[in-house]
């Protein structure tokens, strides 16, 4: 009789641990796919999708395939802190990737730090994401976005030292995402002597910016810097057009979302933003990958809604395909050390990430990566023309590149 | 001066929009004493459906009758599945809750119809502003205000003047009597319901130039609009008009004169007032209810 039990569970034993190792890699994808962000969320799981499904095709990784699990947050704190319960203790996934929303990052992302599962966030940019649990030993967020502390710096350096402004106001939308990054534009003019002429604020679904504007425009602005997302800052511009008051906008990458340059139509050309990623295929990689987009996805005239968050999706799953194989577990602690020292460069469409990440640095994007893109002809392109030739060279990590704000961790 | 004026002028665009939406309340509220808190998403499927007439080619004033007839037909069906249930079994709050729902309902259906993104609607009218006691109004607005006007004018005289509209006063009057008196009440209240989501979808077209549409347009519009009715009175039109524009006003002021953090604020602070000093609205009649 016992024997036969030993033998039983033996088997069933046998039989449960092959059927673990077929097993699927399940990978938490968590974004807005509803909503005013949605360009971002659904360009950023359209990019994760291509990633998973051209790695799955290549055998997956360590013999098993990549199984994403997308769950909508609608940019909502709560609704991100249900998912982020639900993917560690019901779905159980080795890793997340994703987050559009800086409040939503923060508001969910101590759950997988908690549960000791790494999270890649590939598009929210606030600068304290990474940095939110510099207190712990051990930090399991990562970030493959452009942080805004290298975003802030940017767009304050083509505002007053390339184009020459001396007066700028600053209009941010009043979420997490808009007020954390007028903070930093806020030190980053202050690093030039240079106090905004006016810092206003707007919220979600507003309709009518004339107050806002003009107080702007009372102030003596000759440029605007924008945090907010697209319809809003669509809705500037078309203010600006019905004040007939019209100065360069200047902003965070969020200008490029395609919601802006539809809502805002002519009014809102020549607006310009940092950008990780723009769409020419200026390498071979790239134009596989904008070829690969626009033969999946088939987005409107042949835009990718949100470039950036494609690009950055895309990346973020090879970056962690890349840990997973080798840590050769799907084990949360030796993910994350194998992402600390990634030893072969993984080779994305932003950048070619040679030790992308650190025990002290994991943020993957430095300074010296983005350029300014522009709105024109209602795509984004190069803002300057020597960019856009040396576009072919991609731009590596360079951990010493200045521009940063320095980060410091807010209580 | 001229900075105020503009001010001014924006307040009151901004203002009518919340209007016209206000007038919505008021027309169901005048005959069946229920509101339709979908009011907002009538506002978006409106907007959506003139959209798609237009994206097919359609003139944009010839859309807008066939955007009415839509939210004619919207309406009826709210007052057919939602309300006449709950007013059958004299609820008094059922109404709330499954006009709520089928708003929610409307929202969801829109989202999976026509995405979940803010779209452009091409404006019918130039987009270039013009130059007006020294400050800039876009011809849009213009029209918001006149056509708002002129639709709140017809159905009052709709209401003052035909036998149909004082089959509709009858009833708010007093529902038991007018049966009585063989009118088909039932009829009235879905009517007023058609009425109503149509002054939506209305305002939703003439509107949608200026916001942004998308099936979460309605939210916020639908609830400002909400506190216009309650400021300006659930039983005059008048008061609709005015509530509109104190707040629309209110907002532009407070952005630029106070701060941008707290336009909101002030309107929310009359509200709390009117309630609280006349609970009818500015202009509203106070009824004394018989129990």
């Amino acid at each position: 009789m016992q024997t036969k039990f030993k033998l039983t569970a033996v088997a069933l034993a046998w039989v449960a641990s092959t059927a673990f190792a077929a097993d699927p890699i399940k990978v938490g994808v968590a974004g807005p796919f509803t909503g005013g962000s949605s360009s971002m969320g659904v360009s950023m799981r359209d990019g994760v999708r291509l990633a998973a499904d051209e790695i799955n095709k290549s055998g997956g990784v360590l013999g098993r395939q990549l199984l994403l699990v997308e769950r909508d947050d609608e940019a909502k704190n709560e609704r991100g802190v249900q998912i982020a319960q639900e993917l560690i203790s019901k779905e159980k996934v080795v890793a997340a990737v994703g987050y559009i929303n800086t409040g939503v990052a923060l508001a969910s992302q101590r759950f997988f730090q908690d549960a000791k599962i790494p999270v890649m966030n590939n598009v929210a940019t606030g600068s304290v994401i990474t940095h939110q649990f510099d207190d712990q030993p051990e930090n399991y967020i990562f970030r493959n976005s452009a942080h805004d502390s290298i975003q802030a710096p940017m767009i304050v350096e083509e505002a007053i030292t390339k184009r020459g402004f001396k007066k700028v106001a600053i209009l941010a939308d009043s979420t997490n995402y808009g007020q954390l990054g007028r903070e930093d534009l806020e030190k980053a003019l202050a690093l030039k002597n240079v106090k905004a002429v006016a810092v206003e604020k707007f919220n979600i679904k507003d309709v009518d910016m004339t107050a806002q504007l003009l107080k702007a425009k009372e102030a003596g602005a000759e440029a605007v810097l924008t945090y907010g997302i697209g319809p809003e800052l669509a809705q500037i511009a078309n203010g600006m057009t019905k004040l007939g008051w019209k100065v360069p906008i200047v902003g965070s990458w969020t200008l490029s979302m395609a919601n802006y340059i539809d809502n805002a139509g002519p009014g809102g050309e020549g607006a310009r933003m940092p950008q990780t990623f723009i769409q020419e295929a200026t390498t071979p990689k790239r134009k596989a990958f904008i070829d690969n987009y626009l033969k999946t996805f088939k987005p409107k005239n042949n835009r990718i809604d949100s470039p950036v968050s494609a690009a950055q999706g895309y990346d973020s799953v090879y970056l962690l395909a890349a840990a997973i194989k080798q840590a050769g577990s799907t084990d949360g602690p030796k993910i994350k050390a194998a992402l600390e020292e990634l030893k072969a460069p993984v080779d994305g469409v932003v950048t070619s990430y040679n030790k992308p990440f650190s025990k002290t640095d994991h943020d993957a994007i430095t300074a010296n990566i983005p350029v300014f893109g522009e709105v024109k002809g209602q795509r984004v392109v190069y803002a300057y023309a020597d960019d856009q030739k040396k576009a072919s060279e991609v731009r590596v990590k360079d951990a010493n590149a200045k521009g940063a704000l320095s980060q410091t961790k807010k209580p | 001066m001229q900075i105020f004026t503009q001010l001014l002028f924006s307040g009151i665009a901004l203002g009518m929009i919340y209007a016209v939406i206000a007038f919505g309340y008021q027309l169901t509220f005048a005959t069946s004493d229920t509101l339709n808190f979908g009011q907002g998403d009538a506002l978006m499927l409106g907007a959506l459906v003139g959209l798609t007439l237009v994206n097919l080619g359609v003139n944009y004033w010839l859309m807008i009758p066939l955007v009415c007839l839509f939210g004619a037909a919207q309406g009826a069906f709210v007052e057919r599945i939602g309300v006449r249930p709950a007013i059958k079994i004299k609820s008094e709050f059922g109404w709330i809750m499954s006009t709520i729902a089928l708003g929610i309902i409307f929202k969801n259906v829109a989202e999976n119809v026509w995405g979940r993104d803010d779209l452009k609607f091409p404006s019918p009218l130039p987009e270039s502003p013009m130059h007006f006691l020294g400050a800039n109004v876009l011809p849009m607005e213009i029209l918001v205000v006149v056509g708002a006007v002129l639709m709140m004018l017809a159905v009052e005289i709709f209401n003052r003047k035909s036998i149909y509209g004082k089959a509709v006063v009858a009833t708010f009057n007093d529902r038991d009597a007018a049966k009585l008196m063989g009118i088909n009440t039932g009829l009235v209240i879905t009517f007023s319901y058609a009425l109503s989501s149509t002054t939506a979808a209305f305002a939703g077209v003439l509107i949608a130039p200026l916001t942004l549409t998308g099936a979460t347009m309605g939210a916020v519009l639908g609830l400002k609009a909400f506190a216009v009715a309650i400021i300006g009175g659930l039983t005059s039109g008048m008061g609709i008009i005015v509530g509109g524009i104190i707040l629309g006003v209110a907002e532009t002021t407070t952005g630029f004169y106070l701060s941008t953090g707290y336009k909101d604020v002030p309107g929310l602070v009359l509200l709390l007032i009117v309630l609280a000093v006349k609970p009818a609205g500015l202009f509203g009649k106070s009824a004394i209810k018989k129990v």
